[in-house]
């Protein structure tokens, strides 16, 4: 009975698969030539981009002169050197401290969110929506502003660290009412028996939240992190607007690059080794946590 | 023993314990939304008010001009052609660019929705891709495939195929515009948004019955009866919903086409869409916060609107699960 069922549900799936299937990768082709081209490209002499493929050899070249920082030449083979490791570096500390600062709040909102009854918090669960959709640019001039007045009752020297620090809380600001939502939603699934039996044991609240329901929203912990972090990863506005033009991170580097250099002076299959690189966390996220994505991944970045 | 029955029976626990403890979970995330969104949103309406310029804040910020910024912003949408630009474009960026996104997801969904799982899997993947990929390096993407020169793919292909003889840069040659750079920028954006509706519509799609499927199946309902008569009626709050959110989406982002405009593939009068020109304003042109804050506003307003709405449609009252009970 039940497959016949699935039958009749499932009419023509097959002749369906093949069909649409092909329509898809028809539809598809764009997306796949341009991140085809942008990894094949890193790995070659010249850009792939040509149509007629010949004298294409494949090589290392890029990455090594990416990693040394010789992406832009002043004439033919003589490379400017740019200290690409630090910028990497400050990519990861931006992402990081985002991750970092996100998770924490978050999973301590969530839970209060999702097991605790106050006065609000129907209006605050309604409200984090409104703030995740407001328009960044509209708060970005204003957040500036604080930035600019705060940084001048500073010493000098410390400036640069400042710029960090702030640029991080702004970012990991706009991931936080997404962020709590996710962890709410992971927070819900946990049976409430558990938690009664402690608190019936006289635990308190936050005794519960660390001992007994942290180890148990391991898989949201993990979801908000890594969602932070390819959030502080990824970001290009607050770090061009707020960290000094001397401390890049792999976002503005690329960005400055194709903006002030010219064209002959620019090997593009090396930036094409730096834009691999920079994609190379999202890789890793799709080969390791692809069914994570699709569960969460319209609820952290918008477009 | 006889403090947990009174904490049991008699509800004598202490208040303060629930207040530190609810303070103590909600203070970080509170104090974050305080200082970074609440704040300022009403000093970004403030600066609104001041003729503030080249973040000398300590000069202007006392000053208060009224309604001149707003005066001189609509002076600009009716006398300057560079401004008027930028609201053509917004509206026709917008108006396309939305009818791909959810005509675009709801086409990805409903395919997907019929083919064998793990065929489909691939294509959602894929096809969300461009949204995890940073926005430098997709941009970076479409630098390749739209440039001007014959390093560009698109130019390859159009040569290859005898469409054109000598390449072009379609975003910024005048002959082209202001088509050609609004073509690059509803391409470029509509790649990464239709992956929204895809998700959407395609869970929406799952928790359908499987009943009413099968029962209009036996009644010999065609594909396209079951797409027309079950399922776009059943998942039509998701469509309004997804539409919605869409047009807020697309009224604010603006970095993919900061970055287009910058490496001059696509025009920086004709590819300039409102929120950008705020952008533009307030850090990288003129540098006038009070213009810009004026604009951002404007686009605050309509944002909190659409966002109301949004929620509205959400039905948030039944996502709200209450907590079970409080001891």
């Amino acid at each position: 009975m039940m497959v016949e069922m699935t039958d009749v549900e499932t009419i023509g799936r097959r002749k369906y698969t093949v069909i649409l299937g092909l329509a898809l990768l028809f539809a598809s082709l764009p997306l796949i030539m341009v991140y085809f081209v942008l990894i094949a490209s890193s790995f070659a002499n010249t850009m792939l981009t040509g149509a007629s493929l010949g004298g294409i050899k494949l090589t290392i070249e890029n990455w090594i002169l990416f990693f040394q920082g010789k992406l832009t030449t002043t004439a033919g083979k003589i490379y400017e050197t740019t200290d690409i490791l630090k910028y990497i570096l400050n990519t990861f500390i931006v992402a990081i401290g985002v991750a970092g600062i996100c998770t924490l709040t978050s999973t301590l909102a969530g839970y209060a969110f999702s097991r605790i009854k106050f006065i609000g918090r129907s209006f605050l669960m309604q409200f984090l929506i409104l703030l995740h959709a407001f328009p960044g640019v509209a708060l970005i001039i204003a957040v500036y502003s604080i930035y600019v007045y705060t940084k001048l009752s500073m010493p000098q020297s410390f400036w640069t660290a400042y710029a960090f620090i702030y640029v991080i809380i702004a970012r990991a600001a706009l991931e936080v009412p997404m962020s709590i939502w996710i962890m709410k939603g992971f927070f819900d699934k946990i049976p409430w028996e558990i938690e009664w039996s402690a608190i019936v044991d006289g635990a308190s609240r936050i005794r519960v939240w660390r001992e007994i329901m942290l180890p148990l929203v391991k898989p949201g912990i993990a979801a908000v992190a890594i969602f932070s972090f390819l959030a502080g990863w990824e970001d290009l506005i607050y770090v061009l607007v707020f960290l000094p033009p001397t401390e890049k991170t792999l976002a503005t580097y690329i960005e400055s690059l194709l903006a002030e250099g010219s064209l002959e002076f620019i090997h593009l299959p090396v930036v094409a080794a730096a834009g691999t690189f920079y994609l190379l966390p999202t890789i890793l996220f799709f080969i390791f946590a692809r069914r994570l994505m699709l569960q969460t991944a319209t609820g952290g970045i918008k477009a | 023993m006889a403090k947990k029955i009174n904490q049991l029976f008699f509800n004598k626990k202490p208040v303060s314990g629930k207040r530190t403890a609810l303070a103590l979970f909600l203070g970080p995330a509170l104090l974050i939304t305080i200082l970074f969104f609440v704040i300022p949103l009403f000093m970004t309406i403030y600066i609104s008010f001041t003729p503030t310029k080249n973040w000398n804040i300590q000069k202007y910020l006392g000053t208060f001009v009224g309604l001149q910024n707003y005066e001189r912003l609509f002076r600009l949408i009716t006398y300057d052609p560079d401004m008027r630009a930028v609201v053509i474009t917004t509206i026709v960026f917008i108006a396309i660019t939305l009818s791909i996104n959810v005509l675009g997801g709801l086409a990805l969904a409903l395919a997907t929705y019929f083919i064998e799982e793990r065929v489909s899997t691939t294509y959602q993947v894929l096809w969300l891709l461009p949204r995890m990929t940073p926005v430098a390096v997709y941009s970076l993407l479409w630098y390749y495939f739209f440039h001007g020169t014959k390093l560009g793919i698109l130019n390859n292909l159009l040569l290859a195929l005898g469409v054109i003889r000598e390449p072009i840069s379609l975003g910024t040659d005048p002959r082209y515009l202001p088509w050609g750079a609004w073509l690059i920028l509803i391409f470029v954006n509509g790649l990464v948004g239709v992956s929204f509706g895809m998700i959407i519509f395609y869970s929406a799609l799952k928790s359908i019955p499987r009943e009413l499927i099968i029962a209009s199946r036996v009644d010999g309902a065609s594909t396209l009866h079951l797409i027309r008569y079950i399922m776009l009626p059943l998942i039509k709050w998701h469509i309004v919903f997804v539409t919605v959110w869409q047009l807020l989406s697309l009224l604010t982002s603006y970095v993919h086409i900061l970055l287009l405009v910058e490496w001059r593939i696509v025009d920086s009068s004709w590819g300039q869409t409102w929120a950008l020109f705020t952008f533009r304003t307030a850090f990288m042109v003129v540098k006038d916060q009070g213009l810009a804050a004026a604009a951002a506003t404007i686009l605050s307003i309509i944002g909190i609107g659409l966002g109301l709405l949004a929620l509205k449609i959400l039905g948030y009252r039944e996502m709200i699960i209450e907590p079970k009970g409080d001891i």
